[in-house]
């Protein structure tokens, strides 16, 4: 074998590398397009205090499908969804659905402004400090919605603005169901 | 014991306990920082949750101290991280499974790359060390040579 034919695969070795890292380093660790660790886990229980004073827990909720949202008043995704996880609040918790939604890394008196401005009545808390409820959840970014059926297990987690058919299709389903 | 020496023992107590506190303090921000160097911040790309100051990098670091302090071990901790997050947080993959064949691969690669490197030099070495001892002559310059001196002695 000849010089060149060397050359010619230890190029092409060297290229298949370079490209392999570049996948691995700007491709291969989009949060986005890795699945969730969550998905058909139970959801881990949490306890915090509402933003009016209430506190609540996971446990609270049992026997009923949940939509747990986490969000921000700095996130612009948030903004969008906003009104569309209350339309969803107010057609389906008279059916037996609950929506809980968690502000991470927030500051309070921002969070209360967002809320009265998107006119949010569902129930509404902050996280702790340390933000243990979404590093509990496994959360990767906000907004992220974890729909959570009447056993306690997580079944989707949308990344992102999430849409008004997803969380009906999901509680028409969990609430169709004894 | 006077009044004086009770202050200078009192005094070298309380600098020896605050000595001690902020050399602790050190050593925990240091394991933080090596803990969190091991997972990927879940937010950006490419980033470690140490190099990150995304929000949920930071309440990540917060998390690791706690734990620290609570007396987890490096283990427990990351263990913590892979169950929520999944393998994806660890930027070095675990050391089993499939994970074994991207540990060996490279190691793999450097042995079989100084094998073919040996070879050649050697074989190379071989083919100057054997133009040493018959120094441009090949059998068919040899047989020309006896040929012509054949032919001189016939003359």
């Amino acid at each position: 074998m000849n010089r060149g034919v060397y050359f010619i695969i230890g190029g092409i070795v060297s290229l298949g590398l370079i490209g392999l890292m570049i996948y691995g380093l700007f491709f291969a660790s989009n949060p986005k397009s890795i699945p969730s660790a969550q998905i058909d886990k139970a959801a881990k229980p949490f306890q915090t205090t509402t933003f009016d004073g209430e506190p609540i827990s996971l446990e609270k909720f049992r026997g009923q499908p949940l939509v747990l949202n986490f969000w921000a008043s700095w996130c612009v995704a948030c903004r969008a969804e906003a009104r569309i996880i209350e339309r969803a609040h107010q057609d389906y918790t008279p059916k037996g659905a609950a929506f809980v939604g968690i502000a991470i890394n927030d500051k309070r008196a921002d969070s209360l402004r967002f809320i009265a401005k998107y006119g949010k009545t569902y129930i509404l808390a902050p996280d702790d400090k340390m933000g243990t409820i979404s590093l509990d959840y496994g959360v990767t970014a906000v907004p992220e919605t974890f729909l959570i059926d009447k056993q306690g297990i997580i079944r989707h987690k949308i990344l992102g603005s999430v849409d008004y058919r997803t969380i009906a299709q999901f509680l028409e389903e969990q609430l169709a169901t004894n | 014991m006077n009044k004086q020496a009770l202050v200078f023992i009192t005094a070298l107590f309380l600098l020896l306990g605050s000595a001690f506190s902020i050399s602790f303090a050190d050593q925990l921000d240091d394991r933080t920082r090596e803990i969190a160097h091991k997972l990927r911040c879940p937010t950006c790309q490419a980033l470690s949750v140490k190099e990150s100051e995304a929000g949920l990098a930071v309440n990540m670091k917060m998390s690791i101290r706690q734990m620290l302090e609570e007396g987890k071990s490096e283990e427990e901790i990351l263990k913590f991280f892979e169950e929520r997050y999944g393998e994806w947080i660890l930027r070095s993959p675990k050391k089993e499974g499939f994970n074994l064949v991207l540990w060996i691969t490279p190691i793999a690669l450097v042995v079989i790359a100084s094998v073919i490197l040996i070879f050649l030099i050697r074989k190379r070495n071989l083919k100057n060390a054997d133009s040493n001892q018959n120094p441009g002559i090949d059998e068919k310059e040899k047989k020309r040579i006896d040929q012509e001196f054949e032919k001189a002695s016939h003359r």
